[in-house]
């Protein structure tokens, strides 16, 4: 396999780009890819709605709401020129849900996936690389919140606690921890894992904040 | 597994406590927090960690491997409000089983501490590739920790009638509750 890398201004996106040489072809990368990006493109049917399993994302339109939403980033793994193979999605916490109490020092790794058809090529590690290559990271509590009712287990042939610890290896590497919340989704099954990257420039009084959110309470004493 | 921690919980009086593996240093206020306990509890504990000579010897064996001792510590002042052995058998036949023991400071129940103490030792169990979680709780006294096992979808396996004496020599049942760690899922 070969790596290389370009980067390319779109207005004030910077859009990150990796090549990577596969058994299966050529896949690029790119991440932080600007609204009208996604037209034209196809997702590949390893990603789609399965008997045990339905990815998140499974129109292309999708992409284009998230980009255009404020801090919505997009990165897709293609197989050129028009077949998407993976995606990884950050954004703002959703308004309803608890996370957004503390505005955009919060912000969601809210999916990452790789196409039935291309597992085990470590696409999924390129798509976290390019994602989290940025330095908006430095000012954001980033948080990912694995709900095993989303796992692919059929497709992965691994049993909830394994995807779990794979999970938690992948995300480890992008110096995410598990944390403990009572957040009611995370709590309904104990192989659920909230990990958390805490950037270096995040406020001792907003990691104070959130420990306490995480738990319900909103003003620490 | 041991590098996750510690992890925080803030309980439902804004206590903020870190969960971590018990370490040596832990023998001053580990006999600080048993000399706690009620007199009609301890007498149940099946290791007599109340004794500060068997306390020594046991953390001097302490050996994650097959007993892995958590406690849960007051983040302003250290003290120890509740702990949680996994014990593990060394035998394939059954290191896929752990047994759970927990005990929780007088003063600190009701705040849900033995339940996050028991949820991170469900999730340490699937982590190490545990397939079954077994906690024994003796009725009529430890009630509250069996119910926190049940919110945790422990289910009771069985009854063992008349297993322990109390004090006063009264007869009372041993409740054995188990967690099989989703191996699979089912089709609903």
């Amino acid at each position: 396999m070969s790596f290389a890398a370009e980067q390319k201004n779109y207005s004030e996106r910077v859009v990150r780009t990796l090549i990577k040489e596969t058994p299966k072809g050529t896949l690029t990368i790119r991440s932080n890819l600007p609204p009208g990006s996604f037209e034209g493109l196809e997702m590949d049917d390893g990603l789609g709605r399965f008997a045990h399993y339905s990815s998140i994302i499974r129109n292309v339109e999708t992409f284009e709401t998230i980009s255009r939403r404020e801090g919505g980033r997009v990165t897709l793994a293609l197989m050129e020129p028009k077949l998407i193979i993976a995606y990884g999605i950050c954004s703002y916490p959703d308004t309803e849900e608890r996370w957004s109490a503390l505005g955009h020092v919060m912000y969601e790794m809210a999916a990452v996936e790789v196409s039935r058809n291309f597992r085990g090529l470590h696409v999924g590690r390129c798509v976290m690389d390019l994602s989290m290559d940025d330095d908006l990271f430095e000012d954001k509590i980033a948080y990912m919140q694995g709900l095993s009712w989303h796992w692919d287990l059929d497709g992965k042939g691994l049993t909830a606690p394994q995807y779990r610890l794979m999970m938690m290896h992948l995300y480890g590497l992008y110096g995410f921890r598990e944390v403990y919340t009572n957040e009611p989704n995370l709590t309904l099954r104990p192989e659920n894992v909230m990990m958390i990257r805490i950037g270096s420039r995040v406020s001792e009084e907003h990691q104070k904040e959130f420990r306490y959110l995480r738990f319900g309470i909103k003003q620490p004493k | 597994m041991i590098k996750d921690y510690p992890k925080t919980v803030v309980t439902k009086d804004g206590t903020i406590v870190r969960l971590r593996p018990v370490v040596r240093e832990d023998e001053e206020a580990l006999k600080v927090f048993f000399a706690q306990v009620p007199e009609e509890e301890k007498w149940f504990l099946r290791e007599n960690l109340n004794d500060p000579e068997f306390l020594k010897r046991w953390m001097n064996k302490l050996d994650y491997d097959q007993m892995f001792p958590i406690v849960a510590v007051k983040e302003d002042d250290g003290a120890i409000l509740a702990g949680i052995t996994l014990y593990r058998s060394a035998s394939p036949a059954i290191r896929h089983v752990v047994h759970l023991r927990i005990m929780v400071h007088p003063e600190y129940r009701s705040l849900r501490l033995g339940s996050w103490l028991i949820l991170d030792s469900v999730k340490l169990s699937m982590d190490l590739g545990v397939e079954k979680v077994i906690a024994e709780f003796v009725a009529g006294v430890e009630d509250a920790a069996g119910a926190a096992a049940a919110k945790l979808d422990f289910h009771q396996e069985g009854v063992l009638h008349d297993y322990v004496k109390d004090q006063q020599g009264n007869y009372r049942d041993l409740i054995i509750m188990v967690k099989n760690l989703h191996q699979d899922w089912s089709d609903f």
